[in-house]
This record gives C-alpha cells, structure tokens and sequence, in this order.
C-alpha cells in the first residue's frame, strides 16, 4: 500500500490537465472580447473631439489595424513573455494595473471567503449534527436567504444602514474601516453555501455504519463527531474552500462595485466599460490561472486526504 | 513570467497602498470632491475620462484660455494676441512673472515647446487645433509668434491645449505615445492653482496648492477626487460629510440628493446632448434607410409630433431643457436660441395634416402607406443603452409617432452596436448622443457631407449645409462668423437631419453649510468643478471658519454646532494599518472557532449515554 505517498504519475496527470486548460484558456481570452460588438477606439471619439487621422494613429499604435490572425499571434508571443500589454483607454501597463489592484481584492475577497468558510462549516456541523433542532432549522432557513439573496442589494442595504442612518462606516472607498461592510457583505452572501455543503455531508456521514461502531465503542457525542464525523463530512466543503481560494483573484465584482472598492473585480467592471481589451485579456488570464491552479491543488490534495481518489 | 512579475509589482502596489490612510491626515484645509469616473492615468498625454480631464483643467493653464463667462477666449498665459492684416501671422504677450511648480520661469519657450511637441506627436484631443503648416517664433522670453501658411483664427479659437514645462517634457522628444503616456508625472510640474502629489488607482487623487501660482490664492491647501462607483454611496457620503462636493450625479437620484439639510445642487448645462439622427444612407452597399425619411416634409411632421417636454419631464426627470440646435446651449456664446416664430411646435394635429397632404394615406391598420413605394411606415429606431434617458425617451417617441400614423420599433442596443449600425447604415433612425468644443466647427462639421463615412450619424448630404460650415471655418471675423454659425443652426434646425432632443443637464451638489464661494463658468449654469476652466475651484473657500469637512482628523474642530455625523468621517482616516484589521480578523475567527467547539462540547457531553 503507497499510504499517503503521492503518486506521481496521478500529479503529472493532473499537470496536464491544468496546462491544457490554462493553453485553452489563452486562446478563448483573446477572441472572447473581440466578438463583443464595437470599436473600443470609435468609443472614444464619440465623446471627445478625436480627428480620423487621430483615431487612425491609435488603432495603429495599438496594433488594431492588423489582421485579427497577426494580432493573436502577437498577443501570444508577448503573453509568453510576460508581458500582457497596455490599456487601451489608459496607457497604462496592464501588469502594473493588475499588481495595484491584487491587494485590495485580496484582502476583501480573502477575508470575507476565510470568515464564511470558518463560520458556514461550524453552522453546518452543528446543524447535521443535530438535524431537525431549533438550531438547524433556523441556519438552515437563514443560510437558504443568504445563499440567495443577490449579494449587490444585500450590500446597498448594509450601506444604507451603516453608512448612510448610523453613519458608523464610510460610505465606499479603500480605507481599514471600509473594509468592514464589503467583508461583511461577502461573508454573509458566502456563509450559506458552506453551512448547506457542510450539513448535507455531516448528515451523510451521520447515516455511515463506522458511526454507529463508534459509539457502540462507547464514545462520547462530541468524541464521535469531532474524530470519526467531521474528518470524513468536511471532504467536499474542503473542496469548495480550496476552489473559492483559487476565486479571491477574480475579485468580487458587485461588492466592489458598491463599495468602491479599487480592486480587480472594479478594474474588470470598468475594462468592459470601455472595452479595454488588454486590460479584460489581463485579469481574465490572472483569474482563470488562479482558478486552474487551485483546482490542480485541490486535485491534489484531495487525493492526499482521500486515498480513494487517487486509487480511481 | 506573468505571474512573477505581477507577484512582484503587487508587492510593491500593496505597501504603497498600505500607507495611504495614514498620509492622509493633516490638519490643513482639504476639499474632498466625490467623483464617479475614475482617473486611471495622471499622466497629461493619457487624458481621457471626465475626471481626468477635469484633474488636467485643475493643474495646468491654456496659453489664452476659455472665458469664465461664456466659454471664449480670454487672457491666461498670455495677455493677449494679435493678428496682422492678413491673419498669416499672430503675436501673443506672454505674461511675465509666472513660474512653474518647481520655481523655473514659464516663459513662451515652454508654450512653442508644447504646440510643437503636441504637433509632433499627434496627440489626438491637442493637435487638431493647429493648421496645416503651423509654425512658432519666439524672439524673447515673453513674446510667441504663431504663423500659419493660411490666414487663421489660430490662437483667438482657443486652442485646448494645455501648456506644459519644456524642462520636463523635452527629454521624451521623438519617444513613441505609449511611452510618453507610461511617463511618471507625479508630482506635477504644472502652472496651475493645484498640482497633484499623489494617485491611488481606482480611489483617490490628491492635488497640493502649487505655491507659485501666478494668479489669486486659493482657499484650500489641498483638493481630493475620490472615486465612488456607486451612486447611492456618494450621495450617503455627501450626507455624512464624508465628501463636501458630489459631482456627476444621475437625475434619478436628485431627490434623494435635494432631501439633505445644507445641500445646494447646481444643474448645470452640459456637454452632452440627446439626438434622434435619421439615415439618409450611403455608408455601405447593404445601407437599407426608409425612403419616406428622405422627405423633409415627413421629418419635419416627425418633429412636430414629438413632445420634448414629456421627454425633458419623463426620460430626464425635469432634469434636462427642451433640444433645440445642434449647438448645445453651453457654447453660450455660438448657440442659436430660435425664435419663437421660427420654432417647430408640438402640434400632433398639424403633424398629421402635414402628412395627409404630402400623400402619405393611413391603410387599415392606421399605419401611413409611401406613396412612392407602397411600404408601410415603420422605423427601425435603436437607442443607445450608453445615453441616459434614451430608452425612456424611445419608448415616449414610439407613442408619439404612433398618433400620426408612423410605427416605430425603438429597441435599446449597447454603444457598440449602435456604432456597428452607425458604420454600415443599416438603420432607419436611432438615439445617441453627441458631446463636442465650445468652439461650433467641430459640432458642425459632423452634419457634413464630408464626415459621411466617418462620424455622420446618418450621411446627411446638403450642398447648402456644406457651404454654410465652409464658410463660417474661413471667416475671421468673429462678428460674421457668429453669423453664419447661426444660420447653419438655423438651416439645420428646418431641413431636420437630426432632432436635438434634450440637453441633460448634469447635477453636482455641495454641502452650503461647509463649502462656499463655488463658482460656475461658465456664469449661470456653468460647471462648478473644472471641466474648462478651475476658476470654481479657486474661488471655493470653507464656509465657516473651520466648517471644512471630513479627512482633517481634528474631532472638535469648531465644526457648524448642527452639523450632523462629523464622526463617522474620522473612521475613513484612523490610520490604522489594513494589516491591522486582517490580524484582528483572523484573531476574531480563530476565537469563534474555539469558542464554538468547546461550548458545544461542554453542553453537549450531558445527553451523550
């Protein structure tokens, strides 16, 4: 038996999977945007005072006169190298935009994802755990509305309330007190996901014949449930955990909408705004990335934790 | 690659980022302006939005800039110009004494540096302004010479070009725009009220007073864009005085806005007007216009029918003045008022007569018939979902025109698409938008047969029309040019290739109990921000002693006795690192967690047997 050892034909393959995703990735991102209808350079000279010959020099100098084949080919070769070009709208290099933008939204999206996580999986063991008390009843119903509710109105209400009646927090913007009501937004909307995930499996495992043998040891309750219960239960919110972490790069785009909040999912709102290819091009790739490689390590890890996965 | 350098550069973004809140307080006087548009790059050459035009306007000078009046020219750098007989050659009097930011003279070396250099480069909003063949002397420290091969109107237009420091720029000479748009500018070395010292992307912008102004002191040691993404948010932080001035609010917010105590809202009118443009066709071989639209009569009766005042009360809210030219009343000084006896009134009783002579028989689903074809009237109208109000106003035209017996099929599409139809003619009539120079001739030049093709909504082709704008753009006198603007307005206004529907106005709003002295230009309904000119902003001064808003960090301060929440403000500026809160954050989770599980433990050990 290769107890725990990792298996490292089950990696390469999953390395493989993830870098031909990722390669798939490249290519969608590039004609994905360039299917939306519009001319990102004639936007621009609706509103201010652009001559023919000037637009003709932008589209120029951002390579927009080529042949889309050129374009791609030239996007790659510098994707490649690390370079994901400038804005069109801005000028201004798309990695240092990004790079000014990964902070915030890490720190929102990161601590709202780590605050729902931690509390949704304790709601949800609870409530398996003793399923059909008054506690479980009432999560489960409260964590139903939360998962539900769409999670931009949720914000406005709690800007309305904290910002605007009892004017205890900002009203938006970058700041360690604003940080409070978008994390508390996100948390609230991502609780109840956890806590359903987490109680649907303690439930699960609840039912399972090592359960019963387990107290038919003599166990005490929490014995059974904090050793044999919620080892085996949190496999699949673990799982959700690890992809909601690959998520945290792609930013939360209404929270921080609402919130003025200057982080990547704000960036990727303006870009499609203004239909600023390299900068969607840009964030898409980060994001997707993060995505790819958080479910590489959940792949992973899962088969750490679960010998039975990599057995299959 | 990709990922280390972002790694790399996110480092560095992130310990700036972390030291921002803490800058932030000061007990100087600041001014903090919510902004919805953000400023993405500080840099002069990389203008773009709103908000970085209206950032430019605050720092730097035009060499004769636009009046506080009525948006002509009027002294700044320059004194004056004048022309020789023949309007080949101009000389402008630099005025002497003004020194840039960093104390180095400004002298009319630093303006031909720019003109050239803006020439050069051909940065796409500056160098329009300058005829063919454009040259610059200047034989002393003082005086410019502008010449061109053709008699112009060179400097007298003004030229929107804003004057930059030759000591500065000149190394980036023969360099490409993308680099000189990646050009680090901070801080700014401008001749401004105001040069900005610091740039948080996608949140706020900080302009210092420029302690070698050339002009009266501002107030205010200190100005603040801060970007709000959210509306409702700025107006709860205008509330809260967070913010003392909210610019670019949306109309449907106005009473939202007009319910705050102490707050004053200016409606200014804009840039930007509302039009229903017909197409006449010729774009593109697939160009499909109705032909009933190329009969002036069936135009003029659409505008008949038209109420602009239920889409001035209805798709803007009252916000807004009735379209009249397609000069907006902003160019105070170029646009045609028409005379009441000239104007096409609502008269959908008219509107019908007109047609019913003109030939256009109602079949029998009440829908007019072309005569000439035999085609039922309906028009494919799209709207713009980028224009406020236009859907609104879509719909509104729709009923309209169905009182006169024409179907339209008004269908809101993205600014995209509009262009795409826009392009390939391939679209009877649509509402967009147009936003363009005090200066007329750009505005005008957009109805002409030459800009078919281009940026011709629908290709109007009018001989007359052409001749009219060719005209007014070789007059150099202000007086008869002034003129033929005014017919071209009104010869527009009656051939209808366009209906100019609204002119929305945009709302800023400040709180009176803690900012006064805003001055609008132009005068009236001018905008309060700087959009052509920062004389509001320098005239702009605490209302009371010390009634200053928010980042100063002096609780006390002698704020207004009534004025409400001065505390929650303090909360945006503690200075408390952010990796502060992400600690207490992880402190407070990992508390929860033990505190959950042992209590469960702890009650639950009871019913276990």
């Amino acid at each position: 038996m290769r107890s725990g050892a990792l298996d490292l034909r089950f990696v390469a393959r999953r390395a493989g999977y993830a870098l031909l995703t990722l390669a798939f990735i490249l290519a969608v991102n590039f004609f994905l945007f360039r299917i939306m209808p519009g001319d990102p350079i004639a936007l621009l000279a609706r509103s201010q005072r652009l001559s023919p010959e000037a637009l003709e020099e932008q589209r120029r100098a951002f390579g927009l006169d080529q042949p889309l084949l050129v374009q791609f080919v030239v996007y790659l070769r510098e994707t490649l190298t690390g370079q994901l070009g400038v804005s069109l709208v801005s000028g201004v290099d798309v990695v240092d935009l990004i790079a000014s933008r990964l902070w915030p939204t890490v720190l929102l999206v990161g601590v709202g994802t780590l605050l729902a996580a931690v509390i949704g999986v304790l709601i949800g063991i609870r409530g398996g755990w003793r399923r059909g008390s008054a506690f479980d009843s009432s999560s489960l119903y409260s964590s139903l509305v939360l998962y539900s509710t769409p999670e931009g109105w949720l914000g406005m209400l709690l800007l309305l309330l904290f910002a605007g009646w009892l004017g205890w927090f900002p009203a938006g913007g970058f700041s360690s007190a604003g940080l409070a009501l978008p994390v508390l937004a996100l948390s609230l909307g991502y609780v109840g996901q956890y806590a359903i995930v987490m109680r649907s499996s303690m439930i699960e495992v609840k039912a399972q014949p090592y359960i019963t043998l387990a107290r038919a040891k003599g166990l005490s309750d929490p014995d059974v449930r904090r050793r044999h219960a919620v080892p085996n239960a949190v496999l699949p919110t673990f799982t959700l955990v690890v992809l909601s972490v690959g998520f945290i790069l792609g930013g939360a785009i209404v929270i921080e909408t609402v919130f003025s909040w200057p982080g990547i999912g704000l960036l990727t709102y303006e870009a499609i705004n203004t239909l600023d290819y390299p900068v969607l091009q840009g964030v898409f790739l980060v994001s997707s990335a993060a995505v790819i490689l958080a479910a590489f390590i959940a792949d992973i890890a899962y088969g750490v934790i679960d010998p039975q996965v990599r057995q299959s | 690659m990709v990922a280390l350098r972002i790694a790399i550069a996110a480092l560095v973004a992130a310990a700036s980022l972390a030291a921002v809140p803490a800058a932030a307080a000061a007990e100087d006087s600041t001014l903090i302006i919510g902004m919805t548009v953000p400023i993405e790059n500080p840099n002069i050459w990389a203008l773009n939005s709103s908000s970085e035009w209206s950032a430019v306007t605050l720092q730097y000078d035009m060499m004769l800039k636009f009046s506080d009046d009525d948006l002509s020219a009027a002294p700044s750098l320059a004194t004056g110009c004048e022309p020789n007989s023949d309007y080949t050659r101009w000389t402008c009097a630099i005025r002497e004494g003004v020194t840039w930011s960093d104390g180095t003279p400004l002298t009319s070396r630093d303006i031909a540096f720019t003109y050239r250099f803006v020439i050069d480069q051909g940065f796409p909003y500056f160098s329009g302004y300058f005829p063919e063949g454009s040259t610059f002397e200047t034989p002393d420290d003082n005086t410019l010479v502008w010449v061109t091969p053709e008699p112009s109107r060179g400097p007298e237009v003004p030229a929107w070009v804003y004057v930059v420091p030759e000591h500065i720029w000149s190394p980036y000479v023969g360099k490409t725009n993308k680099e000189i748009k990646q050009a680090p500018t901070l801080p700014t070395v401008s001749s401004g009220p105001y040069v900005m010292t610091e740039a948080a992307p996608g949140q706020s912008w900080t302009f210092e007073r420029n302690p070698y102004f050339w002009g009266d002191e501002p107030a205010y040691d200190r100005i603040v864009y801060r970007l709000y993404t959210n509306q409702e948010a700025m107006v709860q932080a205008l509330k809260n005085g967070e913010i003392q001035i909210a610019d670019g609010i949306e109309s449907a917010l106005l009473p939202a806005v007009e319910a705050i105590p102490d707050v004053v809202v200016q409606k200014i009118t804009a840039d930007s007007w509302t039009n229903l443009a017909f197409n006449f066709g010729g774009q593109d071989p697939a160009s499909a216009p109705l032909r009933a639209l190329q009969d002036v009569r069936v135009r003029q009766a659409i505008a008949m029918a038209i109420d602009k005042q239920a889409i001035v009360d209805k798709a803007y809210q009252g916000v807004a003045s009735p379209g009249e030219t397609i000069i907006r009343p902003l160019s105070v000084y170029w646009h045609l008022d028409i005379p009441d006896d000239q104007l096409i009134p609502y008269d959908p009783d008219g509107a019908n007569a007109m047609l019913d002579e003109a030939g256009y028989a109602r079949g029998d689903d009440g829908i007019r018939i072309d005569p000439e074809t035999g085609d039922r009237l309906v028009i494919r109208m799209p709207t713009s979902n980028d224009t406020p109000g236009s859907e609104i106003a879509g719909k509104l035209i729709a009923s309209f025109l169905q009182q006169i017996g024409i179907e339209v099929n008004a269908q809101p599409v993205s600014a995209g698409k509009i262009y795409d139809m826009q392009q390939s003619g391939d679209f009877d009539a649509y509402i967009w938008y147009w936003s363009g120079d005090p200066d007329p001739n750009y505005q005008l030049s957009v109805f002409t047969s030459a800009a078919c093709g281009d940026l011709s909504d629908g290709c109007w082709r009018d001989p007359t029309y052409d001749a009219l704008v060719e005209k007014q753009a070789a007059t150099l006198d202000q007086d008869e040019r002034l003129a033929i603007v005014r017919e071209a307005q009104q010869y527009v206004y009656d051939q209808v290739p366009a209906i100019p529907l609204a002119y929305p106005n945009a709302i800023v709003a400040y709180r009176s109990d803690l900012v006064t002295g805003l001055t609008p230009v132009p005068a009236g309904d001018g905008y309060l921000t700087p959009s052509y000119s920062y004389t509001g902003l320098v005239n702009a001064r605490p209302a009371s002693s010390g009634g200053e808003a928010s980042a100063p960090a002096s609780p006390g301060a002698s704020a207004e006795p009534g004025a409400p929440q001065a505390a929650p403000t303090q909360a945006g500026s503690t200075g408390v690192p952010v990796w502060i809160w992400v600690l207490v954050a992880a402190v407070v989770v990992v508390i929860l967690a033990v505190v959950v599980v042992r209590r469960r433990s702890a009650t639950e050990r009871p019913d276990t047997h």
